[in-house]
């Protein structure tokens, strides 16, 4: 299975649970377009993962 | 004795269990589709499951077809087989959503997408996968046919009389509690009580109808008659709330006075209805029905305001309308229940199709259903040994198509079901079925399995964890003669469903939020918007009208007005008070029904606009009628750039200094021609006309009141989806 794959599927659940948090608290008012900072937490995430997790 | 669920689910798993012995003795590849179409098809009764399956067979027929004519054209043009299948696919997910055949759509777009997924690769076997597809389709139809009209039979017949029966009372006693709030008793929370009871009671009826028809001889043969009477107790519906929207105007008269045979009237009414009751009970009626009047007292009503008379000529002609309702209804309940015979007038009208006007919602999931197809396709090209391979197509597709047309689902609400289906099949693939050795086993598994699910997925608003239980175990287990068992298996579907879901998750966006707020103010924006546009069409200064464009646009706009509210209505439920601090279920409820009021009001405006006027009057009158117009299309503009943006009490002042500016010019207007030139019913169709406004108006002040009391500030607050 491609490790990328793996990384952006955990990248996946880590960006929905912040997400959920940040919602919980309030703070995702203070965002101009949530849709694109879920995306960017995915791809953050994703590399994180893929990079320390995954990679090493 | 066994409840209802146990006897059904032990309906569907013995069907299973014969499906799969059927398909396996046979030495069918893939017999776990006949176990699909078993799944798919059981449902309560005896006709609602033939209905269904009669859908399956006749969708999968069809996509078969096109799916062998893509491949046989562009076997060797990657692109262009993939553009030409999604033109297809998306084809049938506009269709899905707006047709009495949703499940047909539904089914042709996915088989189309499997076998073109399945053969596309090899085309040498796309002419056999169709047709072990259609025929274990065919196959698992069969059985489930067979083991529901022998085992248990439950028919449609007593579920229908009793649903026509609970339509035929509710409707009686919200007619009743209507009549009260006109002569100012009753309570108007419990007419809007009985009203939300009438719209899903007609709802249920609809669904049974159909049914009752496939599986009962006495229901078929009359079933004439009985559309004629579902066509009738809809309009009566409609009329009825018309009416109901229409006594703020005149609860301040007194009714009985002006209209002298309003109690005779209302009486025959009830009384109609009483007897449509009882003749769908299978009583014959007591007496047929009267000719009433209700004429105006011309006197008394020339002591009113010309507004007042208008109100009150308007509430007249909706009883009217109710009269002409109830005798028809009356006489397609006598034709149901045996006492007369159908008339020559008993065709059902036809309602003018709707198919060329563009449905703005149907297209956002057509939208997104693209995005999922594509998403799914070009991971499928691009990512090397995607999970589940050319499955992942073939399952966003089927899963993607119903999931797009229904927004308002949130994708997290699916997960729970899929998440349990896997672990029963996986438990079941990875500890049960290893230690099989005979059919006699496997078969009790298949039947203990299935029966499990069906049991404890029993009720109707579990059918989604039901079907996705079935559909995983039967996919996990993946069922064959030549059975191998491997772990990598179970994990690749699992992380194929993760795929699938994460596809899902981030389409959810296209092409608009998902957020319940955000979809409610849009779809509150686009209905004032078609409101605006239709006022200024109305305009006597612009031209109607006349090219092919401005007609389709016209009717576009009609169409968005009348079908508008119930989409919003759709959306009410799912608006999370508490994420919105400062709104309550109830205040959302409450814009809801004042949307829904302003749409018959904008309708009979445009009915009265339609239809002959007085037109001395109305040109007397121009330049009031001009401004008046004008401000309702500027309040209108306002509210389709911010539903919120109008305030109550200024409505009010404003509207109320228009009504008593136009009552002193109509009473110029009405003094100066010579005496004779309007007749009563020049008089009569020009206060059609002032009621109609005034509907207009009243209803824009009674929404503004309404959108005053919701804090709007949340519902516009950036929040994850």
């Amino acid at each position: 299975m491609p490790p990328l794959l793996v990384a952006a599927v955990f990248g996946m659940m880590a960006a929905l649970l912040t997400t959920r948090l940040l919602n919980r608290y309030r703070l995702s008012k203070y965002f101009f377009y949530p849709p694109v900072v879920s995306l960017a937490l995915i791809i953050i995430y994703t590399v994180l993962i893929g990079t320390f997790i995954i990679g090493t | 004795m066994l409840s209802a669920k146990a006897k059904e689910s032990i309906k569907t798993a013995l069907a299973m269990t014969i499906a799969y012995s059927i398909a396996l003795s046979m030495d069918w590849d893939r017999p776990y589709w006949a176990g699909f179409a078993v799944a798919m098809v059981s449902l309560a009764t005896v006709g609602q499951s033939m209905n269904k399956a009669a859908l399956r067979m006749f969708g999968t027929l069809v996509g078969m077809v096109v799916a062998l004519t893509f491949i046989a054209l562009f076997a060797q043009e990657r692109w262009a087989f993939i553009l030409l299948l999604s033109t297809y696919t998306g084809f049938c997910a506009y269709m899905m959503s707006g047709s009495r055949n949703a499940y047909f759509w539904h089914v042709s777009a996915f088989v189309c997408v499997i076998i073109c997924m399945d053969g596309g690769p090899h085309a040498a076997n796309a002419f056999q996968t169709a047709m072990l597809r259609t025929q274990e389709t065919g196959l698992g139809i069969l059985v489930y046919s067979l083991v529901t009209i022998f085992i248990w039979p439950s028919r449609s017949t007593t579920a229908f009389n009793a649903a026509s029966a609970d339509l035929a009372t509710t409707q009686l006693q919200f007619y009743r509690a209507c009549l009260g709030l006109a002569s100012g008793q009753g309570g108007e929370q419990e007419a809007q009580q009985l009203s939300a009871q009438q719209v899903q009671q007609k709802a249920h009826f609809d669904q049974l109808l159909g049914a009752a028809e496939t599986d009962s001889y006495e229901v078929w043969e009359l079933r004439q008659p009985w559309r004629r009477y579902q066509q009738q107790a809809a309009e009566l519906m409609h009329a009825l709330e018309r009416w109901r929207e229409s006594f703020a105007e005149v609860q301040a008269l007194d009714l009985q006075h002006l209209l002298p045979g309003l109690d005779a009237f209302g009486n025959e009414l009830d009384r109609r209805l009483l007897q449509i009751k009882k003749m769908l009970a299978g009583h014959a009626p007591d007496q047929l029905p009267l000719v009433v009047d209700l004429s105006l007292d011309k006197d008394a009503v020339r002591g009113l305001s010309h507004f007042d008379s208008a109100s009150v000529v308007v509430t007249r002609d909706h009883m009217r309308r109710l009269e002409q309702l109830t005798r028809s209804l009356f006489e397609s309940a006598s034709e149901i229940s045996g006492v007369s015979k159908a008339s020559a007038s008993a065709d059902v009208p036809r309602t003018s199709s709707s198919a060329l006007v563009l449905d703005l919602d149907r297209m956002a999931n057509v939208v997104r259903f693209m995005a999922i197809f594509w998403m799914a396709w070009l991971a499928l090209i691009y990512v090397n040994d995607i999970p589940g391979g050319a499955g992942l197509v073939s399952m966003g597709a089927a899963i993607g198509i119903a999931i797009a047309n229904m927004p308002q689902v949130p994708v997290s609400k699916l997960f729970m079901p899929a998440a349990t289906g896997m672990l029963i099949g996986a438990v079941l693939y990875i500890f049960v079925m290893p230690t099989l050795s005979s059919f006699m086993g496997l078969g009790l598994m298949i039947f203990t399995a299935t029966f499990a699910i069906c049991y404890l997925f029993a009720a109707p608003q579990q059918a989604l964890g039901r079907i996705f239980g079935l559909v995983l175990f039967i996919t996990l287990a993946s069922i064959s003669n030549e059975q191998s068992y491997n772990f990598l298996s179970v994990a690749n579907t699992a992380w194929m469903f993760s795929l699938v879901f994460l596809i899902l998750a981030i389409t959810a966006y296209i092409p608009f939020s998902p957020r319940p707020e955000r979809a409610f103010l849009r779809l509150l924006g686009r209905f004032f918007r078609s409101s605006e546009y239709l006022m200024s069409a109305m305009r006597q200064d612009i031209p109607p009208p006349a090219t092919r464009l401005e007609l389709w646009k016209k009717t576009f706009h009609a169409r968005e007005v009348a079908t508008l509210p119930a989409k919003l209505g759709t959306w009410a439920p799912h608006v999370d008070a508490k994420v919105l601090s400062g709104t309550t279920p109830e205040q959302v409820q409450a814009l809801v029904i004042s949307v829904q009021t302003l749409t018959y009001r904008m309708q009979h405006l445009l009915e009265e606009r339609d239809s002959p006027q007085a037109q001395l009057l109305v040109k007397a009158l121009f330049e009031e009628f001009h401004a008046w117009q004008l401000g309702l299309q500027a309040v209108l503009q306002g509210l389709a750039e911010n539903p919120a943006g109008a305030e109550s009490s200024a409505l009010r002042v404003r509207l109320d200094s228009v009504l008593e500016r136009l009552e002193e010019k109509i009473k110029g207007a009405l003094n100066k021609p010579a005496e004779g030139q309007f007749s009563d019913q020049d008089a009569e169709e020009f206060y059609r006309l002032l009621g109609a406004y005034r509907g207009v108006s009243e209803a824009l002040v009674d929404y503004a009141g309404n959108a005053g009391a919701i804090d709007w500030v949340p519902w516009r607050q950036e929040r994850f989806a």
